[in-house]
C-alpha cells in the first residue's frame, strides 16, 4: 500500500495547474517537433531543452519527459502516414504504412495511440514498484561496481545502436575523451583546454547534442533535398468493437516486453519494438496478416515503444546511470537543474520522483485525449516547406546553446560539433554512444580513481567484488562472441569470393 | 565500411593518443590508449572488408557553418537582429529550393519576433539590440 500512498503523493504534485500545463505543452510541442522529418526524440529534446531553463525544477522535468514521449508518438505518426522512419519508429513503418495504403490510416493512428496508453500504464506500474527497490540495491554498489556497470553499458549501447561493437566503442571512448576536457576535479589542473578560457568548464552537453544531432541532421536533410508530399487522405478514427478487441492482447504483450527490455542497459524503445513485433508475429492469433497491415503489427510495437521509453527512466533514477543517449540527455537536464539522479534522488526529492512518475501517466492521458483526435490537424505541419523550417531550426540551435551560459563562444563549439556530427553521419557512425560516453566519462573517471584509491592501486578489486566481477565476465563473453562472429564471417567470405 | 572511414578514424585516434599529461592525465591516457587500440583493430579489420565509396556534399555543410559563425560574430559585435538576418539569408543558399528574398525577409521577421518573445516571456538574456 505504500506504493499507492506514494503515487497519491505524486499525483498531488503532478495535478497542480502549473504542472498540468507544462505536461500538456510538453506533449503537444514534442509531438509537433517529433512529426518533422529527421527529428527524432533525441534532437527534439536537445532543441527544446533551452525552453525549460526558466521553469521550476519539477515542472521543467515534467515538461521534458512530456516532450520525450510526445516526440516518440509523433515519430510513429509520421512513420504510419508517410513511412518516414526514425530510429525509434522503424517497425511502425512496416504494418502502419501498409494500413495507410489500405486506407486505414485512422485506425492505425488510433491503435498506436491506445496501445501507447496501455504500454505506458503498465510501464508506470513497473516504474513505481521497481525503481525504489532498485534504488535500495544501488546502495550496495561500490566504486568498482559502478565502473563495471558503466563499461557494460558502453558495450551494450555500442552494439545495439551501431550494430558494430568496434565502431560503437570507438565512439563511446571518443565521448569519454571529450568529457575529460576542462578542469580536473581532483587536482584542479586544466586539461586539453588549449588555454581557452571558455573550455575551462568543459564542453557543454547541449553543444554536443545540438551539434551532432540538430545541425548534422539538418545538413543531411539538405543534402538529400527530398520534398515531402503532405498527407491528404481522410482519416476515420474510431474503430469498430471487433477491431478494438484485437488491439488489447497484442498491446498487453507489447507492454510487458517493452517494460522488461526498457530496464536492461542499452535497451530502450528501439529493441523493444523489434522484439514485440517478432513475438506478435509468432504468437498472435492473426499472425498471417502481420506484415500486410494488421492491427496487431501496430499495437504490439507501439505499446512496447512507450513502455520501454518509460521504464528506461528506471536505471537513470534508481542507480544514476543512463542506459541510452536519450537518457543521457535527460540526465544532463537533471544536472542543469541541480539534481543528481541516483539512489539519493528518490529519498531526497520525493516530490520530484513521484511527481514525475505520476505526470507520466497524466501525459499518457494527454496523448490519448489531445493528440489522437487532433492528429489530423497536426499533419499539416508537413505543409511547411523545408526552406522555411531549416533556418528556423538553426536559429533555435543558436539560441539553445547561447542561453546556457549567455556566451556566444558556445555557438562556435556547437558548429564544430556540427561538422563532426556531419562527418560521422556520412561515415555511417551513430553519435549516440558518443553522447553516452561524454556524460558517463567524468563519472567513470571519478569512480575509477576512487576504486583504485580504496584498493591501493590493485586492479584485482574489479574482479574480486561479486557485482563487478560478474559484469566484467559478461563483457568479456560478449566481446569474445563478437570476435568469433567476425572471424567466421570473414572465413566464409574468403571461402566464397563472390557473395550473392 | 569504407577504407577512407577507417583510416580517418585511425588518424583521429593517433592524435588523441599523443595528447595526455602526467598526474591528472592518467585516466585520459588509459582511455586514449583504448581508443588507439580500437583504431588499430579497425585499420587491421579494414583490410578484410570491401571498400565503399563515400559521398560528400561540401557546399551545404560549409554554407550552414558560415551562417552559424557569421551569426555568432555579428551578434557579438553588432547585435542579434542583424545576426538573425544574416543567418537566414546565408543558410538558405544551401538546399535545392530556389532562392527567394521575400521569403527570407518573412522568416527573419518571424524569428526576430520569436526572439523578442523569448526575451520577454521566458526571461532569456538575448542581446537583441
Amino acid at each position: 500500500m505504500e506504493i499507492l500512498h506514494n503515487l497519491a503523493f505524486g499525483f498531488e504534485h503532478a495535478l497542480t495547474l502549473q504542472n498540468l500545463m507544462y505536461c500538456a505543452i510538453g506533449c503537444v510541442v514534442g509531438t509537433l517537433i517529433g512529426l518533422l522529418p529527421g527529428l527524432g526524440p533525441l534532437s527534439t529534446i536537445s532543441l527544446l531543452l533551452p525552453l525549460t531553463y526558466s521553469i521550476p525544477t519539477t515542472g521543467s522535468l515534467i515538461m521534458l519527459s512530456g516532450i520525450y514521449y510526445g516526440a516518440q508518438y509523433g515519430d510513429s505518426v509520421s512513420a504510419i502516414t508517410m513511412k518516414i522512419p526514425h530510429a525509434s519508429s522503424i517497425v511502425a513503418c512496416i504494418d502502419g504504412y501498409q494500413m495507410t495504403l489500405n486506407g486505414k490510416t485512422g485506425l492505425a493512428l488510433f491503435t498506436a495511440g491506445i496501445s501507447s496508453f496501455i504500454g505506458g500504464t503498465v510501464a508506470i506500474v513497473v516504474l513505481a514498484t521497481a525503481a525504489p527497490a532498485l534504488g535500495e540495491v544501488a546502495f550496495l554498489f561500490g566504486p568498482a561496481d559502478y565502473c563495471a556497470l558503466m563499461l557494460f553499458g558502453f558495450v551494450c549501447v555500442s552494439f545495439v545502436t551501431t550494430g558494430s561493437l568496434l565502431n560503437g566503442l570507438a565512439m563511446a571512448m571518443i565521448g569519454v575523451m571529450l568529457g575529460t576536457i576542462g578542469t580536473d576535479v581532483n587536482s584542479g589542473v586544466q586539461r586539453f583546454t588549449m588555454d581557452l578560457p571558455f573550455l575551462a568548464d568543459g564542453i557543454g552537453l547541449i553543444s554536443i547534442a545540438l551539434g551532432c544531432f540538430g545541425i548534422a541532421e539538418i545538413v543531411k536533410n539538405l543534402d538529400s533535398g527530398s520534398q515531402l508530399t503532405p498527407f491528404n487522405g481522410k482519416i476515420k478514427l474510431m474503430p469498430t468493437w471487433a477491431e478494438f478487441k484485437r488491439i488489447i492482447p497484442s498491446a498487453l504483450r507489447g507492454s510487458v516486453i517493452g517494460s522488461f527490455l526498457g530496464i536492461l542497459p542499452g535497451g530502450g524503445p528501439t529493441i523493444a519494438q523489434f522484439a514485440a513485433y517478432a513475438i506478435d508475429k509468432r504468437f498472435s492469433k492473426y499472425k498471417d496478416e502481420i506484415g500486410h497491415g494488421a492491427i496487431e503489427g501496430v499495437a504490439g510495437q507501439a505499446a512496447a515503444d512507450e513502455a520501454a521509453a518509460r521504464t528506461s527512466f528506471i536505471p537513470l533514477m534508481a542507480i544514476g546511470i543512463p542506459e541510452n543517449a536519450v537518457m543521457a540527455l535527460m540526465m544532463g537536464a537533471f544536472i542543469i537543474k541541480g539534481i543528481q539522479p541516483g539512489p539519493n534522488m528518490i529519498a531526497g526529492h520525493p516530490e520530484l520522483f513521484w511527481g514525475l512518475v505520476a505526470s507520466m501517466w497524466v501525459g499518457n492521458c494527454f496523448l490519448v485525449i489531445l493528440n489522437v483526435p487532433l492528429v489530423r490537424y497536426w499533419l499539416s505541419v508537413f505543409k511547411i516547406p523545408f526552406a522555411v523550417l531549416f533556418p528556423s531550426i538553426l536559429f533555435f540551435c543558436c539560441i539553445g546553446t547561447y542561453s546556457i551560459n549567455n556566451n556566444l563562444d558556445d555557438i562556435f563549439i556547437t558548429s564544430l560539433f556540427g561538422i563532426m556530427g556531419y562527418v560521422f553521419l556520412r561515415l555511417r557512425l551513430d553519435p549516440a554512444p558518443l553522447m553516452l560516453g561524454f556524460i558517463l566519462g567524468p563519472m567513470l573517471e571519478e569512480n575509477f580513481r576512487r576504486a583504485m584509491l580504496l584498493s591501493r592501486g590493485s586492479f584485482s578489486v574489479f574482479v574480486s567484488r561479486p557485482i563487478s566481477g560478474t559484469l566484467f565476465a559478461a563483457i568479456a563473453l560478449f566481446i569474445t562472441w563478437q570476435v568469433l562472429v567476425f572471424y567466421f564471417q570473414t572465413r566464409r567470405r574468403r571461402a566464397d569470393p563472390q557473395p550473392a | 565500411m569504407a577504407v577512407a572511414l577507417v583510416f580517418g578514424l585511425g588518424s583521429l585516434n593517433y592524435q588523441l593518443g599523443q595528447f595526455s599529461r602526467a598526474g591528472p592525465g592518467m585516466f585520459p591516457l588509459m582511455v586514449s590508449s583504448m581508443v588507439f587500440l580500437i583504431g588499430l583493430i579497425t585499420v587491421v579489420r579494414s583490410r578484410f572488408v570491401k571498400p565503399e565509396p563515400l559521398s560528400y556534399n561540401m557546399k551545404n555543410i560549409s554554407l550552414v557553418l558560415l551562417a552559424l559563425f557569421g551569426f555568432a560574430v555579428i551578434s557579438m559585435h553588432i547585435n542579434m537582429i542583424l545576426g538573425i538576418i544574416f543567418l537566414v539569408f546565408c543558410s538558405s543558399f544551401a538546399g535545392t529550393v530556389p532562392y527567394s528574398i521575400v521569403r527570407n525577409a518573412k522568416i527573419s521577421a518571424g524569428l526576430i519576433l520569436i526572439g523578442f518573445a523569448f526575451q520577454k516571456l521566458l526571461g532569456l538574456q538575448l542581446p537583441l539590440i
